[in-house]
């Protein structure tokens, strides 16, 4: 064998096992430590643990506060899922000849590199019921009728917090979408223009079915993000008044540190694990199935 | 070529740390016998002397690096100002302080259940009266201290007759508020419940038609935690026992009508409905209220004595601010009741390679060398009966007030209550927010406790 061929097979080897070894260490390892701990009843720092069998997973199940949790992240899935269409829009245009398009992606992109507890925080000021900026907006323009208990108005209060996420993330969507977008080649767009394709055309049967390893993307990191979100309410609401703002989420790491029930946080951890899973399933099942009869292929 | 210049030059530099490395640590050796020194009389005897002599080699004896563990802004802003670890090293050369400030307590405690499961507790660690029990396998006795010895409270929390943890403050609660509003609102300083209900409500009135967003009682249950002079201490002040919260494991109903805690939070339901919170107290959070507090937008906060610090930083002027301790009896003829605790609770954990060296820091900690400077740099008071401290003229009105208050030394509750506590997740302060909100109904939630309870003491095995 050659030099570089040996070389070539030294290389493989390393780039296959040192993350093969990183990915059991920091992943499969703990995921099933994690999945063996939602059979006890560890309290987090008690050096012994006893087996319980499936009690944590039968008062998972009866927890009501924990499935109004789970509603609540049904309000930031359904309107970020409803955003997507939007957020391509936005990138659509922004890949277009768009004057200044620069200047926009930057804006758009900007609230995802700023820290997320800093924009609660913020946010948490801008609706504050007092010397708050949104209602003192709401009063210049005369619309003091709509002023509402923004961050304590359980009727209101997720979508509040669910608009503050959109806000944050609806920029890195579009930049995702805008980089899928940049991929397809040019000439291909070019001959449909010549073929008299219009923008609509173009949109529906070049640019989307192109993008749609992207859109995937998107969409599964909504479910994900949905279902994890934690700083937003964290720091705005503390998942209150009551749990009227909680997430399944905030929920797992209140039963952990402050009821001091690893166990069943780590069932908790567990069932979210299978709920992204399940939840990414049926929504590829309905869009690609159902809505798009996965024209892609 | 280059990288053999830039590795002679790497080299170059590590052997120069090392050497500076030395030169301080040889500094810090050589200062420790001039500070002695310089502080000792010219006309001690011998035997002093010798003494000294002896317990110097002693503390030469002591060496290694103990980890410090805190929360506290104050002490920490303290620490760095005063430099605690040269200080320390005055008297102990060989032993090295890392202080470790962590953001707030409640990031404390995850932070030190996650490390104690992890086997890694820093070597001294704080605790609070409710974290004391849940900690107590981690921290070795220090009942056979002087500074335990000297500390009016640490044997009153002694757990299994084991000193945890000797308390660095004496908290004390108090109910701080305006007096020119009061004056100018015709109301007086409430001794009783009713008349503390009253006051709020003519406060709310007098100075609500104005200004919308007043607030009679300033509470950020936007935090939850703020309420915690009502929901948490109440029941206690209420019964009397400070250890309400470990009677209570030992009952089946404890939520029951007619228990002390039912009483209590039947007291705080009609206060907090009432509307004198504002228009909006689950909106905001706890710097903010304060803020308005510190500003006059509100006319009674009521928080611990470390409050009054924060107030003072949003105010140029607090002539006017006074307190009052929170009156939770329903007549006169009643006792007066104030609730007292240990707080911030140092020991040493059986984690630390150090022990000796770490009990050796405690005794530094609480004695002349540093205590009395540090209690008289916060607004809290002292836990030291040989370093008294008077009272912030501020906090000192309260003991004028109410000559004679009756002192509840207040317990966090212990294992089997921490246990139930657990099980059940009653959380009084989330309770307390939850009063707030639309549709709330506090006799559901009451009796909805008491079954979660029995139950919990049933699955627990708790008689």
């Amino acid at each position: 064998m050659s030099k570089l061929g040996k070389k070539r097979k030294q290389f493989i080897f390393v780039a296959l096992v040192v993350p093969m070894l990183l990915l059991i260490a920091f992943v499969v390892f703990p995921a099933i430590d994690l999945f063996r701990m939602s059979f006890t009843n560890w309290d987090g720092y008690s050096p012994e643990k006893e087996l319980i069998g499936m009690a944590n997973y039968v008062s998972m199940f009866q927890n009501k506060d924990l499935w109004m949790s789970l509603k609540n992240n049904a309000v930031y899935f359904f309107i970020h899922l409803f955003m997507i269409v939007v957020e391509l829009a936005f990138a659509v245009l922004l890949t277009g000849k768009l004057r200044a398009a620069k200047f926009y992606k930057t804006m758009v992109f900007m609230p995802y590199i700023i820290n997320g507890v800093a924009i609660s925080y913020a946010f948490s000021y801008f609706f504050s019921p007092i010397n708050g900026a949104f209602d003192a907006i709401l009063s210049a323009v005369h619309l003091e009728s709509l002023i509402r208990s923004w961050l304590s108005d359980p009727k209101i209060v997720n979508y509040v917090l669910a608009f503050v996420s959109l806000w944050r993330f609806s920029g890195y969507h579009i930049i995702l979408f805008m980089a899928a977008l940049q991929s397809i080649p040019q000439d291909q767009m070019e001959a449909a223009e010549v073929d008299g394709a219009t923008t609509w055309q173009l949109f529906k049967y070049i640019q989307v079915p192109a993008i749609m390893l992207m859109v995937d993307f998107v969409l599964f990191d909504n479910i994900r993000g949905a279902l994890q979100v934690f700083d937003i309410p964290f720091v705005m609401t503390a998942g209150g008044p009551g749990y009227a703002s909680s997430t399944f989420t905030l929920y797992t790491i209140k039963t952990a540190f402050t009821f001091s029930n690893f166990g069943l946080a780590s069932t908790m951890a567990v069932a979210i694990m299978f709920m992204i899973v399940i939840i990414y399933v049926v929504q590829n099942y309905l869009i690609h199935g159902l809505v798009l009869k996965d024209r892609r292929k | 070529m280059k990288k053999r210049i830039i590795a002679s030059i790497l080299t170059c530099a590590l052997t120069a740390s090392l050497f500076i490395g030395c030169g301080s640590t040889g500094g810090n050796a050589s200062e420790t016998p001039a500070a002695g020194t310089k502080e000792a009389p010219a006309t001690e005897n011998v035997e002093t002397s010798e003494d000294d002599a002896a317990s110097a080699a002693s503390n030469e004896e002591l060496s290694g690096t103990l980890t410090f563990a805190i929360w506290d802004n104050n002490l920490n802003d303290f620490i760095e100002e005063n430099d605690m670890v040269g200080k320390f090293q005055e008297q102990y050369p060989n032993v090295d302080v890392e202080v470790e400030k962590i953001k707030d307590d409640s990031e404390y405690w995850n932070a030190m259940k996650m490390r104690a499961s992890a086997n890694q507790l820093p070597d001294i660690m704080f605790n609070k009266p409710f974290t004391l029990s849940r900690f107590k396998d981690y921290l070795i006795d220090l009942s056979g201290t002087q500074a335990c010895a000297n500390n009016e409270l640490a044997s009153g929390y002694a757990l299994d007759g084991k000193v945890l943890g000797i308390p660095m403050t004496s908290g004390y609660e108090y109910v701080f508020y305006w007096k020119d509003m009061f004056e100018e609102a015709g109301v007086e300083v409430p001794t009783t419940w009713p008349e503390f209900e009253a006051a709020a409500k003519t406060l709310q009135d007098h100075f609500g038609k104005d200004n919308p967003d007043f607030m009679a009682i300033a509470c950020g249950l936007k935090d939850e935690w703020p309420d915690y002079p009502y929901m948490e201490f109440m029941p206690a002040l209420e019964s009397a026992n400070g250890q309400n919260w470990n009677t209570m494991a030992s009952q089946d109903a404890p939520f029951a009508e007619g228990t002390d805690i039912n009483k209590a939070y039947n007291k705080v339901y009609n206060l907090f409905t009432s509307g004198v919170l504002g228009k909006d107290p689950l909106g905001l959070g706890n710097d903010q209220v304060t803020s308005l507090f510190a500003a006059k937008s509100a006319a009674i906060l009521a928080l611990g004595d470390w409050g009054l610090q924060n107030i003072a930083n949003g105010t140029d002027d607090i002539s006017q601010l006074g307190t009052f301790y929170l009156p939770t009896r329903n007549t006169e003829s009643d006792p007066y009741n104030v609730i007292v605790q240990g707080d911030s609770f140092m020991g040493v954990t059986t984690h630390s390679k150090n022990q000796e060296a770490a009990v050796a820091f405690v005794e530094w900690f609480y004695s002349e060398a540093w205590y009395p400077s540090y209690i008289n740099y916060v607004s809290s008071a002292s836990s030291m009966k040989n370093f008294p401290k008077d009272k912030d003229p501020v906090l000192a009105e309260s003991d004028t007030l109410c000559p004679d208050k009756v002192l509840v030394m207040y317990d966090g509750g212990g294992d089997d209550f921490t246990a139930i506590q657990n099980e059940t997740t009653f959380d009084y302060k989330k309770l307390g927010a939850q009063m707030m909100t639309e549709g709330f109904d506090l006799n559901a939630a009451l009796d909805e406790l008491n079954t979660k309870w029995a139950e919990a003491r049933a699955k627990l095995g708790i008689q």
